[in-house]
């Protein structure tokens, strides 16, 4: 233990002294889930939509006025006659068109087509703008007694947890789980990989130090460090974000606890693996990057990740960390029912850093 | 020496010796076996992974109903709702309350009670009330539910008052969805990839290109050599420009005949355009290698422009989406450019009409870099 200890130290002090070392675990962070709490954002609010209205009546007037007045379409204007260009310039993201007659047609009870083409290479928002004009009409219609449909049913819709359906009280706590598992396992690869490099590690190999000590002892040091980077992270984005508690705190913290240890684990055996930090960088920024942005349910529901990565995104650990963020932050959830976070990222953590020491010892026969 | 490049004789020296360092970038590149696969396997993979993993579909919705009525009109209403497999029923637990529990829990993502008075409002035309719990975490996929839920329901009352359920209204909006019909999502996440992994790759290329001369001190003598910077500069570029056009065949290729992502424009209009995203990227890449010491820095500082630069470029995110402030900061993106330029050429099929703003945009950058990292190269080597 004594050894350990001595390791982490040892560890601390030389983070301490390397100036860009500590930019890169504080300030990064912080600069990182600025940019993708604020940035992420997969509904539009203000959709340019173009109106080509070849009508002179009074409900044509009144259904454009309708289309723009809850504010989430805005008007675009064009020149020319075809419905396309909008689109095709990029000016507008949909394009009405109201044919001649159409008031006419109201008043005579004999109904009138609306043609509606929406720009459908964002689909997600191809899909916000269908639904948007949609219920608009059938608003228009019951509002003007047009409809023959009654309302016999209706919905009282609740939004539970996010009843303003605030995105970025999805994106930030999701973020929190990618940030802090990149850049604690940076970190910790660059420590084993700058060993490494310098030859240090040949003392290591020589000395009585055993790999999981010696393991442990990088553990250790990156865990503490860990710590202060996600206090100041999510100090930094309850503040930005006005995220508030409302979950179970011990849950999670022994989450929080569980993940940094996946993470640097993660990050220790990624150094072992490779011979230079620059690979082990690029190692972890890749893998670390893109499984815990893509498979992470970061940006959309995990079901929605296809088969084979469906079954990778199992074993990915930020996704349970982004579920407890979620739980925290926002859901509200109770102990017990996410105890299976903390036992999938535990069995992570111990799969992980056996695997590290396990590398690491072998190399320390070979040596 | 500028003197002397203008005579025929020192134009010509200048063109050969050009011609020859060329040549040996050329070599050093194509035997760089970790540089060819990173071209190579780069686009397959992250294009793969990409349009594999993200997908904004809102379909199997998990929905737990607990039905107080029971009765035919509201079997046929829970009927409909799972009918276009927006939702898949799952188990409620048999009461309101547990049902309310499971959509806490997040084990439900949508619940849906009937209440037993449900037939009889309906027929005494009172209306009747069913109350709608949607998990709202994942507010983007809440509000397409909630307006698919809309639908459902407006498609239900048409067959409660008129019999049929798509009745005559009086104003019909009929909606087409221009450039991707099927609302293919691959379609949006590919072209946005493309370009994604061409910008990574030419940044990462040319600053090692830079910095292993810098590291392993070839560059030195380079310099010893009567070759000028400008000399070196350019025979850094142009085959580098060369090995990543290869890059963007390949990548189009994955696009188009492994994931059938359309290409409706011109083809020679898109390699102009990726021809000057190259350029920036290739710029780019110097810059960070002259401002880095070594290896480690430039690539630390490499994934700290990275980071922003593809999340602003609109690749994976529309830019339409973000905060006022936030478009504003994309303005300053090069990424968003090419972005936008492929997607308009691959799904809309426009011609430079329409795209001529970010060609011109592209443009600059990829002068404004080019000569900025030339200067900044040279002046180190001086």
């Amino acid at each position: 233990m004594r050894r350990v200890l001595a390791q982490c130290s040892k560890e601390l002090a030389q983070f301490r002294r390397d100036k860009l070392t500590v930019a890169l675990a504080y300030l990064l962070p912080c600069v990182a889930m600025m940019l993708y709490g604020f940035a992420t954002r997969l509904e539009a609010k203000n959709i340019a939509v173009a109106v080509k209205n070849y009508d002179v009546g009074r409900y044509s007037r009144e259904y454009v006025s309708t289309l723009y007045a809850n504010g989430q379409l805005t008007p675009a204007y064009w020149k020319g006659r075809d419905v396309m260009t909008p689109l095709d310039l990029g000016v507008a993201k949909a394009c009405i068109v109201i044919p001649p007659e159409f008031s006419r047609k109201i008043k005579q009870r004999t109904g009138a087509e609306v043609q509606v083409i929406v720009d459908a290479t964002d689909v997600n928002n191809a899909r916000v703008i269908k639904n948007s004009i949609l219920a608009t009409t059938n608003y228009f219609l019951q509002k003007e007694g047009l409809s023959q449909v009654r309302p016999l049913v209706r919905p009282s819709i609740r939004l539970w947890f996010n009843p303003g359906r605030k995105e970025s009280l999805y994106i930030a706590p999701g973020a929190l789980g990618v940030f802090l598992w990149i850049f604690p396992c940076l970190l910790s690869t660059l420590a084993i990989s700058r060993e490494k490099e310098q030859g240090t590690i040949l003392q290591v190999y020589a000395s009585s130090l055993t790999a999981p000590e010696f393991m442990a002892g990088k553990l250790l040091a990156y865990f503490l460090i860990g710590l202060t980077q996600a206090a100041l992270l999510i100090g930094f984005s309850t503040i930005l974000f006005q995220l508030k508690y409302v979950g179970n705190l011990p849950m999670f913290l022994l989450s929080l606890f569980a993940f940094l240890a996946c993470s640097i684990s993660f990050g220790l055996l990624a150094g072992s693996r490779t011979n230079s930090q620059s690979a082990a960088v690029q190692l972890v920024a890749t893998t670390g990057f893109t499984t815990s942005l893509l498979l992470s349910g970061f940006m959309y529901p995990t079901r929605n990740i296809q088969v084979p990565l469906n079954y990778l995104s199992e074993i990915v650990p930020a996704r349970y960390f982004v579920e407890a963020s979620r739980n925290f932050f926002v859901r509200g959830s109770d102990f017990s029912s996410q105890l299976y976070i903390i036992f999938a990222l535990s069995l992570a953590f111990v799969v992980l850093f056996t695997g590290a020491s396990r590398l690491m010892r072998r190399m320390q026969l070979k040596a | 020496m500028i003197g002397m490049i203008n005579t025929p004789l020192g134009n010509r020296s200048f063109k050969m010796q050009t011609k020859a360092l060329i040549s040996k970038e050329l070599r050093q590149i194509l035997r760089d076996k970790e540089l060819l696969i990173m071209l190579v396997v780069m686009p397959v993979m992250q294009i793969t992974l990409y349009s594999l993993a993200l997908s904004p579909e809102v379909e199997h919705l998990q929905l737990g109903v607990i039905d107080y009525a029971s009765s035919p009109t509201s079997r046929e209403f829970v009927a409909r709702l799972v009918r276009n497999q927006v939702f898949d029923i799952f188990d409620s637990g048999g009461s309101a309350s547990t049902l309310s529990q499971k959509v806490k829990d997040g084990q439900l993502d949508a619940g849906i009670i009937i209440p037993p008075d449900f037939e009889r409002r309906i027929k005494s035309e009172r209306g009747a009330t069913v109350q709608v719990l949607l998990d709202g975490v994942d507010a983007n996929t809440a509000g397409i539910a909630s307006g698919y839920i809309a639908q459902i329901l407006q498609a239900f009352n048409s067959q409660l008052s008129t019999g049929t359920q798509n009745p005559k209204e009086l104003i019909e909006p009929m909606v087409s969805y221009a450039y991707n019909p099927g609302l293919e999502s691959k379609w949006f996440f590919v072209p946005g990839v493309l370009a994604m992994v061409l910008n990574l790759v030419s940044t990462l290329v040319s600053s090692a290109a830079v910095i292993r001369e810098k590291d392993t001190g070839t560059l030195e003598q380079l310099l010893m050599t009567p070759v000028n910077s400008l000399q070196i500069l350019i025979a850094k570029i142009v085959p580098l420009a060369i090995v990543l056009m290869m890059n963007v065949f390949i990548s189009l290729f994955i696009a188009v005949f492994i994931y059938h992502i359309p290409f409706r424009g011109n083809l020679l209009l898109f390699l102009g355009v990726s021809l000057l995203a190259i350029i920036v990227g290739i710029s780019l890449g110097i810059s960070l290698a002259a401002f880095a010491a070594n290896q480690r820095q430039s690539l630390l500082t490499s994934f700290f422009v990275n980071l922003p630069v593809i999340q602003l470029s609109g690749a994976l995110t529309p830019i339409e989406s973000m905060p006022d402030f936030w478009q504003k900061v994309a303005l300053l993106d090069p990424l968003r450019y090419y972005v936008a330029c492929v997607k308009a050429i691959m799904l809309k099929g426009v011609g430079i009409e329409a795209i001529w703003k970010d060609v011109l945009a592209l443009l600059a950058f990829a002068v404004v870099l080019l000569v900025a990292s030339s200067m900044r190269f040279r002046r180190q080597l001086q």
